[in-house]
């Protein structure tokens, strides 16, 4: 899927993505290929994100995450 | 006649304020760059959350939120004039507090008057002027990101939610090209509903996670505050444009002063000359008639 994590400063990541954890507010949740269209809101904490090249970790402080169509967005 | 030397040392002088503005101008053009950048980075996060905000736009009368749209009775208002830390950009500074005093005097007369400015023009002014003044958001400039920007944005909401202020004006320069800035006052606080019915995408059959109202709780601050750092991001860029274009008029405007005095310079010369020509002959005359 594709996945995208925006700040109001910049990219931090843009790409393909196997599977991505995310810190909801309801508890950590993780999304996969085709996951169904979601909004939540993220609370302060770690995005993993699992790549064919391996796992990347972003902090955040809170955010918005959306998922549609196989394309993942996180407003961090 | 005017004096050789003194037009030569006018002329040098000159010659070096014309280096000056050329090199200032220079500097704003790249800072200009930078500056936009910022701009163009930050507008996709924009448009994404306004775009999220319109899947949620049924759901925006949740009670926790109403604070921001409420019209109160106007007691208390704060003023945010956005201005320059440094001067020799034209009329940046000057524009920006005359709207501002325009905003105190027509649309909030009599009414108990805070600023809270940004960047250091705008607090030098205030400051002598009899409205209280908050200080410790001036310097927002020397270090912006996000943060600071998105920091000032919630201290704004924190007190207007607390019934400090009851109406929150922004004054600043939107950035339109590098030669271009229009002049603006934001009335950021309480929001404008229809300001946020835009149309987003076709409905998606969403899940929402915790609730959509919860999401909005987030969601508009969010947005407020990001629009509070888009204010501040157009202030810069268009800080940076504005004094490109009045260090590019003072270049020129040395040049052609500096043409002026050489003109000036070569004639006096040229009037020298001719004298000592008149006096050398005249000289040679008395001589031979000797």
């Amino acid at each position: 899927m594709q996945l995208d994590i925006i700040t109001a400063d910049k990219t931090l990541f843009s790409g393909e993505a196997d599977a991505v954890t995310l810190p909801g507010s309801k508890g950590q949740f993780q999304v996969l290929n085709n996951h169904a269209a979601l909004i939540s809101s993220l609370e302060k904490g770690t995005v993993k994100i699992k790549t064919k090249e391996g796992e990347k970790k972003f902090e955040i402080s809170g955010g918005v995450a959306e998922v549609l169509k196989n394309k993942v967005v996180v407003l961090a | 006649m005017a004096n050789l030397k003194e037009v030569r040392i006018r002329i040098t002088s000159v010659g070096s304020t014309q280096q000056i503005t050329k090199a200032m101008k220079l500097v704003s053009a790249t800072k200009l760059r930078r500056a936009q950048n910022a701009i163009t980075q930050m507008r996709p996060y924009a448009q994404k959350l306004n775009g999220l905000l319109a899947n949620l736009a049924d759901s925006i009368d949740v009670d926790s939120l109403k604070v921001y749209f409420d019209k109160r009775e106007v007691k208390n208002v704060l003023i945010v004039p956005i201005t320059s830390d440094r001067g020799l950009c034209g009329s940046f500074n000057a524009n920006v507090i005359k709207l501002a005093g325009r905003v105190i005097a027509e649309k909030y007369q009599g009414k108990n008057i805070s600023i809270l400015p940004i960047g250091k023009k705008g607090s030098e002014f205030f400051g002598k002027t009899k409205h209280t003044v908050i200080n410790d958001s001036r310097d927002a400039f020397l270090t912006l990101n996000a943060e600071t920007g998105f920091s000032i944005g919630e201290r704004i909401l924190a007190e207007f939610k607390a019934g400090k202020y009851d109406a929150v004006e922004i004054v600043y320069n939107q950035f339109k090209n590098a030669a271009t800035q229009i002049l603006t006052n934001d009335q950021f606080l309480p929001i404008d509903k229809s300001t946020f019915g835009g149309a987003g995408d076709a409905k998606n059959d969403y899940i929402f996670e915790p609730s959509k109202g919860e999401i909005l709780e987030d969601l508009i601050p969010r947005i407020l505050k990001t629009h509070v750092y888009r204010c501040l991001l157009d202030s810069l860029a268009s800080e940076h444009g504005a004094r490109m274009i009045s260090m590019d008029k003072a270049t020129d405007n040395a040049g052609e002063l500096i043409k002026a005095l050489k003109l000036e310079y070569n004639r006096a010369r040229q009037a020298a000359i001719t004298t000592e020509i008149s006096e050398i002959v005249g000289g040679a005359a008395a001589l031979s008639s000797n």
